[in-house]
């Protein structure tokens, strides 16, 4: 390959240009450190985890909770359970949330449903219940490390609760059981639709993470001219 | 009058201010009258508590009082409830009552009013019911809340089986409003404009969760529950028992039956009460606790045990002295010690209480089943184990209760062992079977291994001591156990045999068995024996008189070649046994062998028997041979069938005989038993007769016949009948002569074809091939090299013939002029000598003519096939044309082809012209002088067909010799 004048001046161009643009790019800015790819990953895959595990669990106790809460076909509308975080969101909304935001968000609603599982954790009669609600809980609680450390890898704080906001299941004494079944009902059903909602999330940053991948082979390339 | 109407009006003004006072004495309170009446509402029990006093009595003194309670649901007038409450009243005391209300309060307004009555005799003025108080309404609707649908009551706890009445009030609209029991769909009444009631009936226990009661108020919102929890009926307490093991604790048991907790319910709370200390212990397990005997020396104890929920006690009682509840704790450091064959020592502790002694008992087990069993009081905890069996293995245990009153047993402590071996106790069953071979016996020993009680451990071999009684020797044998036979090979001297067994501890007493060098084998005849389920009920007569017993034998599995052989050995009185065997059989035949054995230890054969346990059908028929058949008669025979193995004896054979003659033939009796496969039969009753002649049969008949054997049990299986047709009376004679003349007629072919060359010469010889013939051979022999077979194109004419029948004359063509053969035609048949025959025409020349009458007869009419003269003025020219034999053939080819077509049937014959072989062209010149002898020149050479009808019309130039044959000097043979 024989090289003239002109195109070595333009490639050196194009490596300088390269150069300069890595800083810029956040995965290169710790040497040795992969970055929050994988973490995001693992993230992702523990939700899918939880997504199925819950599946079971889910079936399980709203059988303990009886009919109509174990039928196909109840559909309430959410009216009660106003403490619960809301998983639903505009498209809009959702798509505009920025990363930090958007971390934020499942960091804090995971915080406080994993709050209320535990709690009904205490009330579940049967032993067998218990186990199962106490190996989600602690899968749960490695979801949460999982986004604090991809937080970490990204620069975000993590949420600070509020002092007195800590979430509660003491039902007051107007709060007739049955309304406690559905909040019961309630929190399974938010966990299910947060633990899709935070699947859809990392697929969106596991995304958004890959031209800094881009950027590495770039570089890599412009190392071997 | 007038004076009436002063004294009426006197009467009313004496009235008068009397009814002004009873209206002023009625108008105040009575002393009685419930005061400040106060009804609430408490939602969890779903009950109106009432509150009243009674100021105004008229004493100090506790008073009795009884109250009647009305109470009203939605209007006054709508009594629900009134019933009496007795209590005791003080002045200005404030009363209490409660009332249950079945349907929520919530969703009804209620109404309560009250009266009272003093209930003691020593105010009999106060005997009066005071006056109601006024209706007190009760209505907590208006402080639900802003909420449109309510539904009552909430969260609340029932027995299971109880009837629990739900109502909802409905703000908006009431048609749309369905309610569900887990799920199911319920009846709803309106009870009230906005108000609605359902029912449930002895409900049942479902889940801890609750029962689950919800109602579908309109789309889009939530729906409404509410939650019944149905707890199980908190059983009463079963089996409360309390005991000690040390007079220190006390521990008491009870059967705590279903748990009843719910959601909003824990688990039913046991407590402990001890009435004579007054204290109390709140139970940690649901069916046990502990208690500590108080130091102060109690001995009574009176304990009540309260089983507790939300809905209901249970309450059981128990007393009891300390001393008459110890158990004590299960005796420690248990050795088995000094085990031999038969004996052991067992040995013990028991846990001390106080000075009390214990009792104790010993239990040894042997295969699950106690074999001894002791109680004693014990001294020095050692107890002897004897009368055990060696190599036996067994559990020893032991366990104590208290000496001083018997309560219970402690638990059972104790060990597994096995007692040592011992010597064999008695000898061994022995029997033998002895075949004879050339030169001596083939003696195989059989022997049954020891019981367990007679083995005393395990065996480990058999010996086995053979000696000669003839010539003294010995010689011993070893087998290892678990073998339990043996064979020898001995000379045929008399032999004692000894056969015992060891094992680690001894050898066991010798079984004797002595074959004497005489067998003796006796022609017995065998007996035959009925067997039942039971087995074989055998019985022989003593021959000797001073037997030592007797020995049956057999094979349990005849059919096998192992045999299985079995023997019982039985008491020299005994002469009958009965034989049984869980390998009997049905349908097999089992063989006896009664032995006599002497007193010098000698068995000999005493009888044979034979017999089957079930005897059963025969399992195949015969298979029937045909034979002897003639028109009136046939045989039937089956030698080949083998009675003996039968599955039962074979008492004789059936012949079933199927014809279409309505009766049967003599000898065959007609059958009535549905079951026979023919209507005729015949029965056979000896077993050994497997021939039979059926008889007076009709000629021409069809039969079919059918033969089965049978048993005591039943007929063999049903067969194919056999069919046999008859012959006509005649049948045989016509064998009897056409026979004999198909074997002449046979015999004939058979000699006329090995002597077909003899019949060939004599009949009709071959036609000798001048090539082969033998005077060619002459001829070399001569040297006489002129001489030699004549070619046909060497052969030159000399002569035609012209064949005609008389009657061609008549359809000779007319027209055609005068030829040299007009003049022939009244001759049979004319020749034309071609060749000069100058010197004797009639002599043979060399060649020879044949005809061959065969194609054609009007020729051989003729009757001669010599020469016939040709007239002499025959003109030579025209013959000249065929001088050359060439020529001549061509011609004849040429006119032979185009006149076959031309004549037709029946008009012409062929009359064949052959022509023998003329000499060879090179002898041309020679031929006259040397003509060869007619004899040596006599075979067909070539045939020609030559039209007969052309043979007579002219000869012209063109078709000259159409119908000439071609002729050399010779001889016409016919």
């Amino acid at each position: 390959m024989d090289l003239r004048a002109g195109d070595s001046w333009g490639l050196l161009a194009c490596l300088c240009t390269v150069l300069w643009h890595l800083p810029a790019v956040p995965a290169l800015n710790r040497t040795g450190d992969p970055g929050p790819g994988p973490s995001i990953q693992k993230t992702y895959d523990l939700t899918r985890y939880l997504e199925h595990q819950l599946r079971s669990l889910a079936g399980t106790y709203l059988n303990y909770l009886g009919p109509p809460f174990n039928e196909p076909d109840f559909n309430p509308p959410r009216l009660g359970a106003e403490t619960l975080p809301r998983a639903t969101v505009d498209p809009d909304v959702w798509r505009s949330l920025n990363d930090k935001l958007r971390l934020t968000q499942n960091y804090e609603a995971y915080s406080h449903l994993l709050c209320y599982l535990r709690g009904l954790n205490r009330q579940a009669a049967t032993a067998e219940l218990r186990r199962s609600l106490a190996h989600f809980c602690t899968s749960l609680q490695g979801l949460l490390g999982s986004i604090a450390g991809v937080m970490a890898a990204l620069g975000y704080p993590l949420p600070q609760p509020l002092p007195g906001t800590e979430p509660t299941w003491a039902p007051g004494p107007a709060h007739s059981n049955f309304l406690q079944k559905m909040d019961d009902f309630w929190l399974l059903k938010e966990l299910q639709t947060w633990l899709w909602r935070s699947a859809k999330d990392f697929n969106r940053l596991k995304k958004k993470m890959q031209p800094s991948a881009a950027a590495v082979t770039l570089r890599l390339e412009a190392h071997g001219f | 009058m007038a004076l009436f109407a002063v004294l009426q009006t006197t009467f009313l003004l004496v009235l008068l201010p009397l009814g002004t006072y009873q209206r002023k004495v009625s108008s105040e309170p009575l002393p009685l009258t419930p005061e400040s009446l106060k009804v609430s509402i408490n939602s969890t029990c779903q009950c109106l508590n009432l509150q009243w006093s009674v100021h105004n009595l008229p004493y100090h003194q506790e008073l009795q009082i009884i109250v009647q309670i009305q109470i009203s649901r939605i209007k006054t007038s709508n009594v629900v409830w009134v019933g009496n409450y007795s209590t005791t009243v003080k002045r200005n005391q404030v009363l209490h009552w409660s009332w249950e209300s079945e349907l929520p309060l919530e969703c009804a307004t209620h109404f309560v009013r009250i009266r009272s009555v003093m209930d003691d005799a020593k105010f009999p003025e106060l005997k009066s019911w005071s006056k109601w108080s006024s209706w007190e309404e009760v209505d907590v609707q208006d402080s639900l809340g802003h909420d449109t649908f309510f539904l009552f009551p909430k969260d609340k706890l029932v027995e299971e089986g109880s009837n629990v009445t739900f109502c909802y009030i409905s703000r908006s609209n009431q048609n749309n409003i369905s309610c569900y029991l887990e799920g199911i769909q319920v009846h709803v009444e309106q009870l009230a404009p906005n108000v609605s009631t359902f029912h449930l009936s002895r409900v049942p226990f479902v889940r801890p969760k609750g029962t689950n009661i919800f109602c579908d108020v309109t789309q889009g919102e939530d729906p409404k529950g509410t939650i019944l929890y149905v707890s199980k009926v908190l059983e009463e307490l079963k089996d409360f028992s309390c005991e000690t093991r040390d007079l220190k604790t006390l521990n008491c048991t009870w059967d705590p039956g279903s748990d009843t907790a719910l959601e909003i319910q824990p688990s039913q709370s046991y407590t402990l009460f001890e009435s004579f200390s007054q204290k109390k212990k709140v139970c940690k397990h649901r069916n046990w606790c502990t208690w500590q005997v108080s130091q102060d020396s109690q001995e009574m104890y009176h304990f009540t045990l309260m089983a507790e929920n939300y809905l209901r006690k249970r309450t059981v009682h128990l007393v009891f002295k300390l001393t008459h509840r110890v158990r004590p704790m299960t005796p420690l450091n248990f050795f088995l010690e000094n085990i031999n064959s038969t004996n052991a020592t067992m040995t013990w502790k028991v846990h001390p209480i106080g000075n009390s002694t214990f009792l104790c008992q010993v239990e040894l087990h042997h295969d699950g089943q106690i074999i001894q069993n002791k109680v004693f009081m014990e001294m020095n905890g050692k107890y002897l184990l004897s009368e055990m069996e060696p190599d036996t293995h067994y559990l020893a245990r032991v366990r104590c209760a208290y000496g001083n009153h018997f309560w219970k047993w402690s638990e059972w402590i104790g060990r597994k062992f096995t007692t040592l071996e011992a010597a064999p106790l008695a000898a061994l069953d022995v029997w033998r079977n002895v075949k004879s071979v050339p030169g001596g016996y083939n003696v195989t020993l059989f022997w049954k291994p020891l019981s367990k009680f007679h083995a005393n451990g395990k065996i480990r071999f058999y010996n086995i001591a053979v000696e000669n009684l003839d010539k003294p020797s010995q010689f011993n044998l070893s087998i290892l156990a678990p073998s339990n036979n043996t064979a020898l090979i001995l000379h045929k001297y008399s032999y004692q045999i000894r056969v015992t067994a060891s094992n680690s501890m001894g050898t066991s007493p010798a079984s004797v068995i002595v074959i004497s060098g005489d067998l003796g084998d006796k022609d017995i005849e065998e007996e035959r024996v009925k067997g039942t389920e039971d087995g074989f009920s055998l019985s022989w007569k003593p021959q000797s008189g001073d037997a030592i017993g007797y020995v049956v034998e057999w094979c349990d599995h005849p059919q096998d070649p192992l045999c299985g052989l079995q023997w019982k050995k039985l008491g020299p009185n005994t002469t009958s046994t009965v034989i049984t065997s869980d390998a009997f059989r049905p349908g097999v035949r089992y063989n006896f062998r009664i032995y006599e054995v002497s007193t010098k230890w000698i068995a000999s054969l005493l009888e044979k028997k034979t017999g089957y346990s079930q005897e059963l059908a025969p399992s195949d028929n015969p298979k029937v041979a045909m034979g002897s058949l003639t028109s009136h008669s046939f045989t039937l025979s089956w030698k080949d069938y083998s009675t003996e193995s039968q599955p039962g004896f074979i008492r004789g054979y059936y012949v079933y005989l199927k014809s279409r003659m309505e009766q049967c033939t003599s000898g065959f009796e007609r059958t009535v038993l549905s079951d026979a496969p023919a209507n005729c039969e015949h029965k056979i009753d000896n077993p050994e007769q497997k021939t039979f002649t059926v008889e007076n049969l009709q000629p021409a008949s069809s039969y079919e016949v059918f033969v089965t054997p049978y048993t005591s049990t039943s007929k063999g299986p049903n067969g194919t009948f056999t069919k046999v047709t008859t012959p006509d009376e005649y049948t045989h004679m016509l064998i009897r002569i056409i026979l004999p003349m198909i074997l002449c007629i046979l015999f004939i072919t058979i000699v006329c074809y090995f002597k077909i060359q003899w019949m060939k010469e004599k009949c009709y010889p071959d036609i000798p091939d001048p090539y082969k013939s033998s005077v060619l051979s002459l001829i070399k022999s001569k040297e006489n090299t002129h001489l030699t077979i004549m070619n046909l194109k060497d052969c030159i004419p000399d002569a035609i013939e012209v064949v005609n029948k008389p009657e061609g004359s008549k359809t000779q063509p007319l027209g055609i002029g005068k030829s040299l053969t007009e003049t022939e035609f009244t001759k049979p048949a004319t020749y034309l000598y071609l060749l000069p025959t100058e010197e004797n025409p009639s002599d043979p020349g060399p060649c020879v003519c044949f005809e061959n009458f065969t194609y054609n007869q009007a020729a051989s009419d003729l009757g001669s096939c010599g020469h016939i003269p040709v007239p002499p003025d025959a003109p030579p020219s025209q013959l000249g044309l065929l001088n050359s034999p060439e020529n001549l053939l061509k011609t004849l080819e040429k006119d032979y082809t185009n006149t076959l077509g031309e004549i037709s049937a029946g008009e012409t014959s062929l009359n064949y012209v052959s022509q023998l072989a003329s000499p060879m062209p090179g002898d041309k010149d020679s031929l006259p002088t040397d003509p060869p002898v007619p004899a040596q020149c006599s075979e067909y050479k070539m045939q020609m067909a030559v039209p007969l009808g052309r043979a007579s019309s002219p000869p012209s130039e063109d078709s000259s010799l159409s119908s000439i044959a071609l002729l050399d000097q010779g001889e016409h043979y016919r």
